[in-house]
């Protein structure tokens, strides 16, 4: 084999513009610049203000801002540039100089408000966060606008769950075990996919351990909140790398949770320690996680029938992952399972962005290809593996959304 | 846990997965971004040179030129890879036309005369050998196509063509146009309405209007039936820079023909390395969040492209290598030797000839003529043996030898 030589460019994130050849492409896939002249598209904020962006200088461009984060640009771009990791790093430079807005304390901190409202005040918390009055005078104070779909805070906590049930029996040897990272939707909101989650990874004879870990700082890292995103993930690394040091996997089911931390914080954040980076390489979505376990032969394939089609969105927060559809994967193996795939780019909330007032209607006209799929198909269920795009499209088709490991449960049976 | 990959999104690779759908596989196919459909006219070319049949053309360069990438496919193989891909765009309302007997001559944005064998019927009027008055039209709006430029240019190579430009109906939108947004106004009626006007009030003695392919998305010859309902002449498409329309209808209509037969189709994977042993690719490893992806199959389709597609990489210490597997290379030793003395030399320059020979069965060769890995094929500008964007043969022998080698590969896993 011929030795390869070393790319010096693509060493570096922010030159790797000097790949882009103007083709327009990563213009022609972007699905906000479809549906507004507010954002020019990635050639124009990206590679190309990036010429122009220079420590101590003034942004030349603000309406980075409207750049959603959903990276379809990357995914299209024939020649490797990275535009969605320079828009990120150019809003971050405007948080510097302006300073953190209240919003995005608000959107990044969410979590306080699942842990005040989740539990026996749930269905009290869920009236006032769908009380019109309240909801409107939010959007005038703080622009989270006053339709965006807010998920239901659950009656208990998955961790309080976890715990109530009986105690599983030890594993034979750490090859056996998993960490499992649940992130705040599970925790709060969706404690169901969690404990499909755990099901199934016994199923496979995992011992699962629910380490301590806090919410993984993505909604602070995408806004360009950069300082308080890295304490929020040296926390968790901290957490998580004593299991990473043992070669314990890190399984997650929120494909947002664990992009950021595979990749989008230490990128981001230039945090490149070795800590950061062991935690990192461990770190597996779950179908991921599964799909290694089927290529070795391991994966429990005892899968009675599920005798339903239902339409499938592949959330842009997955496909950055750039695994291709683990879940597409592992449940074709289930028999009478027909599962068809959308091929909208994003359902448009792109974890916090259509939470935004003024970017309430881009998410929805951004999303509305993508509702129009999921409805045309007559089923009432979807299947998406990102709770944030399962709210939107819920929001935007009226279906009922489920992840697709709680599928995959059901196909397990009962013991 | 599929039995075959392509690597490479552009036209080869997709007819290769094609080929392999058709045989009954499921191939996954992976790809760094998006191939050359997207930056291509969407014509297919077959021959630049031929003047007369293109069948006579092709057979003659098979014998004289044994290590042209057609000699390996055969003429009967571009024949058959050709009937199929125009079955495939037929049956998605995007048909082309053309044949093998001769070359049409259709106008490019700049009002050159390009030759092509077939292409889609939205730009069967531009053909220019055909008699009659031929009116230019676009938008300032839309950047790079300048219909008095190519009017012009049309008119010095001794053809009756005039160059205008039309008012952008009102739109909602104003802010900034590529060809994309272009072609989502065209699938609006009401924007044709506005535009057939127009067209019918500036045509004046012409019997054909070009306008740039931006003719919309969803069902272009529905759009361009409707423009020439309008304006009482015949319409049709030139192709624009980048990012190509035709194009990305094409790719369309084959991810979706390809993923309905189970293919899965992976873009933004790039593959960086292989794993082989005795002779076989048994793995490859594509870039993902964390950590490579590993992929396992038993026969490989590489249909990564040239020096233009990224397939075949080039720095300035004069090292030229392969991207995804590190196949040897038959390319010009050292930086002196890839250039020829002009710019515009109609030989071409020996670096764009850089590729990976093959035997017959399109396996790929060391430097000593042995087959380096049993399992893999190669299709497309990845070959050596040709220079196909001077040749304009880019799309014909994209075409013929992704067909091949996927039904060399098909045949292969039986
Ligand atoms: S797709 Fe990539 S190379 Fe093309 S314009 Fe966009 S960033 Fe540049
Ligand atoms: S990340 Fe998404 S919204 Fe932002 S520029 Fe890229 S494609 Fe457009």
């Amino acid at each position: 084999m011929a030795t390869i030589p070393h790319d010096h460019i693509e060493l570096s994130l922010e030159n790797s513009l000097d790949h882009c050849i103007k083709c327009n492409i990563c213009t022609a896939a972007c699905p906000v610049s479809a549906v507004t002249d507010l954002f020019p598209g990635p050639k124009y904020v990206g590679p190309q203000a990036q010429r122009f962006r220079k420590p101590g200088q003034p942004t030349p461009d603000e309406s980075v801002d409207y750049c959603s984060g959903c990276r379809v640009c990357n995914e299209v771009c024939p020649t490797g540039v990275r535009v969605m990791e320079l828009n990120t790093r150019a809003k971050a430079a405007i948080v510097e100089q302006n300073g953190v807005p209240l919003r995005t304390w608000l959107l990044g901190y969410q979590y306080l408000f699942g842990k005040l409202a989740c539990g026996p005040l749930a269905p009290l918390a869920n009236v006032g966060a769908r009380n019109p009055l309240l909801r409107m005078l939010v959007e005038r104070t703080v622009k989270i606008a006053r339709n965006a779909p807010l998920p239901t805070f659950s009656t208990y906590s998955f961790r309080s769950w976890f715990k109530k049930r009986p105690k599983q029996q030890a594993a034979p040897t750490k090859k056996k075990q998993v960490v499992y990272f649940h992130g705040c939707s599970t925790e709060y909101y969706e404690p169901r996919v969690g404990q499909a989650a755990v099901e199934v990874l016994e199923r496979n004879g995992f011992e699962v351990i629910l380490a301590k870990q806090g919410c993984c700082g993505l909604p602070l890292l995408s806004n360009g909140a950069f300082k308080p995103a890295r304490s929020h993930h040296e926390y968790n690394v901290e957490q998580l790398l004593p299991y990473a040091q043992q070669g314990i996997p890190i399984v997650g089911t929120s494909t947002s949770c664990t992009l950021t931390l595979k990749e989008e914080a230490p990128e981001l954040l230039g945090m490149h320690e070795t800590a950061v980076r062991l935690v990192s390489e461990n770190t597996y979505d779950i179908f991921e996680f599964l799909r290694m376990l089927h290529q070795r032969g391991e994966l429990n394939t005892n899968f009675k029938p599920l005798n339903r089609t239902m339409p499938y969105h592949a959330p842009c927060q997955l496909r950055a992952h750039n695994l291709g559809r683990p879940a597409l994967d592992i449940l074709e193996l289930v028999p009478g399972l027909q599962l068809n795939e959308s091929n909208a780019a994003c359902c448009g909330l792109a974890g916090s962005y259509g939470y935004k007032a003024e970017k309430y209607q881009i998410a929805m006209d951004v999303g509305a290809g993508l509702f129009e799929f999921v409805r045309a198909s007559g089923s009432d269920t979807a299947v998406c593996d990102s709770e944030i795009c399962r709210w939107q499209i819920a929001h935007g088709s009226g279906l009922t959304m489920r992840h697709p490991i709680e599928i995959l449960r059901q196909a397990y049976g009962d013991e | 846990m599929r039995d075959t990959v392509v690597i490479g999104a552009g036209l080869a690779g997709l007819m290769g997965a094609l080929a392999l759908a058709d045989a009954g596989h499921r191939p996954l196919l992976l790809a760094k971004g998006q191939g050359a459909t997207h930056w291509t006219s969407g014509t297919i070319d077959v021959w630049g040179a031929a003047d007369g049949s293109l069948r006579e053309a092709i057979t003659g360069l098979v014998a004289s030129n044994p290590q042209h990438p057609y000699a390996r496919t055969g003429f009967a193989s571009l024949e058959a890879a050709v009937a199929r891909f125009r079955a495939l765009t037929e049956a998605a309302r995007y048909p082309y036309v053309g044949s093998f007997e001769r070359n049409v001559l259709l106008p490019t944005a700049l009002g050159a005369l390009r030759p092509a064998a077939f292409f889609p019927a939205t730009m069967a009027a531009g053909d220019m050998r055909l008699p009659g008055p031929v009116l230019l039209a676009g938008f300032h709006e839309l950047r790079d196509f300048f219909p008095p430029l190519a009017a012009a240019n049309l008119a010095a190579q001794g053809i009756d063509a005039r160059g205008t430009y039309l008012n952008l109906p009102p739109i909602k939108r104003k802010l900034d146009f590529n060809t994309r947004s272009f072609a989502q106004l065209f699938d609006d009626p009401a924007f044709r309405e506005d535009v057939g006007r127009q067209l019918r009030a500036a045509r004046g003695d012409a019997t054909r209007i070009g306008l740039p392919a931006v003719l919309g998305l969803k069902d272009p010859l529905a759009v361009v039936g409707h423009l020439q309902q309008l304006s009482g002449a015949q319409v049709f498409e030139i192709p624009t820079l980048p990012p190509s329309m035709p194009g990305v209808r094409l790719y369309t209509i084959f991810r979706d023909a390809l993923v309905k037969a189970g293919a899965r189709i992976q873009i933004g994977a790039e593959v960086l390395r292989g794993a082989a042993a005795n002779g076989k690719l048994n793995a490859v490893f594509s870039a993902a969040a964390a950590r490579e992806q590993e992929h396992h199959a038993s026969t490989w389709l590489l249909a990564t492209g040239g020096i233009a597609g990224g397939g075949v990489r080039t720095d300035y210490t004069g090292a030229v290598w392969e991207t995804a597997l590190g196949l040897p290379l038959r390319a010009p030793t050292g930086r002196g030797e890839w250039f020829a003395p002009r710019f515009l030399n109609e030989a071409g320059h020996p670096i764009y000839q850089a590729g990976i020979a093959t035997n017959e069965q399109l396996r790929p060769l060391d430097e000593s003529d042995t087959v380096v890995y049993k399992n893999v094929a190669i299709a497309g500008a990845a070959l050596a043996g040709c220079d196909p964007i001077r040749e304009r043969c880019y799309s014909g022998m994209a075409l013929a030898t992704g067909w091949h080698a996927g039904q060399l590969l098909a045949g292969a896993n039986e």
